[in-house]
């Protein structure tokens, strides 16, 4: 009886269950979360949580499988080039930047991607 | 979807041209010293910042501080350009920082991720200031899993806590703007920003504050500063005055740190879109939201979309239209239908078990029918782009989608937002939306209208788009949105909020009295006026 109730109770007690977890966790872990800057982020990383929204998702276009050079890309991440946001070295390092530029700059297409 | 975008030749073109931004036109220098502050001056308070972040986090020559620069909105005159930027990653650095500033008299304009997309990004409200980008404080500080509560720093985006909350599988979601992952909940809270969930008052879900004075004290709001206290996220409104209010939309002080509450996982979920086919139906609808808001049957912040806001998401303006003028309301009518879309599509959720949803349900879909709107779910509607998008929303989901309005005209991309309250009548709307389309439409723009539904009140959201690589096309968007507000401020609708470049043009419209309170308490807390000054009109 009443499934989708009992899930929303079984929730609250997985809340609790959680709570337990990440409390022990935020122990050491939140507090001391390591930053960017200090633990580079890998390129595919970065572009699944900036460029791919756009970019091959209906609103830019894509940019995977097309060769382009390193330095444009960078260029254009820094000063949002027309319609594209600039991203600051704060938001991506240098070093997470370059990485990125070479990464995309060979990338294969993505079949997944679409539109512009 | 059209073409490859741009060519590869372009691409290079596009990148030198970024290269060698600073060499084009004064007006397109990427940095301005600060008024009245001479360069060797400027230079030695950049050593002592530097002393402080280190090098690598003081921006103050052209090519580091072009990504500082950017924005969409127009800035024929070179008003919003900044000096440079300096970017602490811990509060004792803001304090720092804010003692230089206080003896050189270097006015800092603070930003969290500086994503303020139509309203003027990391610029400042006036040339010269510098940027101080809290990004780099981008701690999630404590997460309370039994209160569902969190505490992050500026820093901290909305991706950085869906991917925490995906990583320990906590029972909570996120209320996203619609640019959720790359920009900041600290900064979308203190803009007084909405979202789409039944948690979409961001301010409202804001409990407890730590921010750094003009001074360099620190002040914790509400239970923050109780000795040995345990409810600083779970208590909003502490003893006294209550004193939150006053670090949004203002430039009194540096907010570090800010507690929200999330909302608690639903087990289920589902979303609806109502469908509406004309413009006048807009009185209708609003009229059919107002009470199920007010007496919360329907939980969530409601999205009144007009068809033009919509196709602009996905669509470029010449995929749609190719004459002179604004699009004739028939030709959009025409191409919104062939998308599943209607003149105004309303989408809401219910949240919950399958009872409550099931109880829910018939009432609400009989209500919009009798308005004359086509309620679908996603039986109807799965896999329509706009569809999705929204259901995406609506549960606290990431997406950048509604980037794709500022390339309406093209890939120079530009656009400004206007965005008037109502109150959630519907003689209200049409009027609104009547004013807005004349007005816009004799500068040759497009009405993109949204309207996020409080409960007694809407956010009119008008997102004019224009094209930037165009001086005549900034400079009659610049016009058309100091009409609007001027024209829409004679008739009682003021914007809840502005881009950097009609900030005092807003301020005027709340009255002297507000102007000169707000003078005040600017006077008592930074006395040199080095924090945002011009930040809606406070000088």
């Amino acid at each position: 009886m009443g499934t989708s109730a009992s899930r929303w109770r079984a929730a609250g007690g997985l809340a609790a269950a959680a709570a337990m977890a990440a409390i022990a966790m935020l122990g050491g872990n939140a507090r001391a979360q390591a930053t960017y800057e200090v633990q580079p982020r890998a390129p595919e990383f970065l572009y699944a949580r900036t460029c791919g929204y756009c970019h091959g998702h209906n609103v830019a276009p894509i940019i995977r499988g097309r060769n382009l050079p390193a330095p444009v890309i960078a260029a254009m991440v820094r000063s949002g080039q027309g319609a594209m946001p600039a991203f600051k070295p704060t938001e991506i390092t240098n070093a997470e930047l370059q990485a990125l530029a070479q990464w995309l700059s060979t990338a294969p297409a993505d079949p997944r991607e679409h539109g512009q | 979807m059209s073409g490859p975008g741009f060519s590869r030749r372009e691409m290079l073109a596009i990148g030198g041209a970024a290269a060698g931004l600073a060499a084009m036109t004064p007006l397109a220098h990427a940095r301005m010293l600060p008024e009245a502050m001479d360069r060797d001056v400027f230079a030695a308070a950049c050593r002592e910042l530097r002393a402080i972040v280190g090098e690598d986090w003081v921006f103050a020559d052209e090519a580091s501080t072009i990504s500082y620069r950017k924005s969409f909105i127009p800035d024929l005159r070179g008003e919003h350009i900044p000096s440079g930027a300096v970017a602490p990653a811990s509060v004792e650095q803001v304090q720092a920082i804010l003692a230089v500033a206080n003896r050189y008299k270097l006015p800092l304009w603070p930003v969290s991720t500086g994503h303020n997309m139509g309203y003027g990004m990391a610029t400042p409200a006036s040339s010269g200031q510098m940027i101080l980008d809290l990004k780099r404080m981008n701690r999630i500080i404590d997460f309370d899993a039994e209160l569902g509560t969190i505490l992050v720093e500026p820093g901290v985006t909305y991706q950085q806590i869906h991917d925490y909350i995906e990583e320990h599988n906590l029972p909570y979601w996120l209320d996203v703007p619609t640019v959720g992952p790359i920009v900041s909940m600290v900064g979308n809270t203190l803009e007084r920003g909405v979202g789409y969930t039944p948690y979409g008052d961001h301010f409202f879900m804001q409990c407890g504050m730590e921010v750094v004075l003009a001074d360099g004290s620190i002040l914790r709001t509400g239970m923050g500063s109780i000795e040995n206290g345990n409810t600083w996220q779970a208590f909003k409104w502490g003893y006294g005055p209550y004193l939150d209010g006053i670090f949004t939309q203002s430039n009194f002080g540096v907010v570090v740190k800010m507690g929200m509450w999330l909302m608690p996982k639903p087990p289920v979920y589902k979303p609806f879109v109502v469908r509406s086919a004309n413009f006048e139906d807009v009185a209708a609808i609003t009229n059919t939201i107002r009470p199920f808001r007010m007496n919360n049957l329907i939980p969530n912040g409601v999205l009144i979309m007009g068809a033009l806001y919509q196709l602009a998401m996905f669509k470029r303006r010449s995929e749609v239209f190719s004459g002179d003028g604004a699009i004739p309301m028939d030709l959009l009518k025409a191409e919104a239908a062939r998308n599943g879309l209607g003149m105004w599509n309303t989408y809401f959720a219910l949240y919950g078990t399958d009872e409550i949803i099931g109880a829910v349900e018939p009432i609400l879909r009989g209500a919009f029918e009798a308005a004359g709107g086509e309620v679908l779910t996603e039986a109807e509607m799965g896999g329509n782009p706009w569809f999705e998008h929204h259901k995406t929303l609506m549960r606290g989901g990431m997406s950048l989608e509604e980037i794709g309005l500022v390339r309406w005209w093209g890939r120079n991309g530009g656009a400004v937002a206007f965005a008037p309250v109502a109150p959630a009548k519907g003689d209200q709307t049409l009027a609104q939306s009547a004013l807005a389309t004349e007005i816009m439409n004799k500068y040759g723009f497009d009405y993109a209208p949204a309207y996020a539904v409080g409960g007694r009140e809407l956010h009119h959201i008008i997102f004019l788009m224009f094209d930037k690589g165009d001086d005549a096309s900034a400079a009659r968007a610049e016009q058309c949105i100091d009409e609007m507000i001027t024209r829409f401020g004679e008739r009682g609708w003021a914007a809840y909020r502005s881009s950097v470049s009609t900030m005092d043009l807003v301020a005027q419209q709340y009255g002297q009295t507000n102007r000169e309170v707000n003078a005040r308490i600017k006077q008592a807390l930074d006395p040199n006026h080095i924090l945002a000054p011009g930040k809606q009109g406070i000088a």
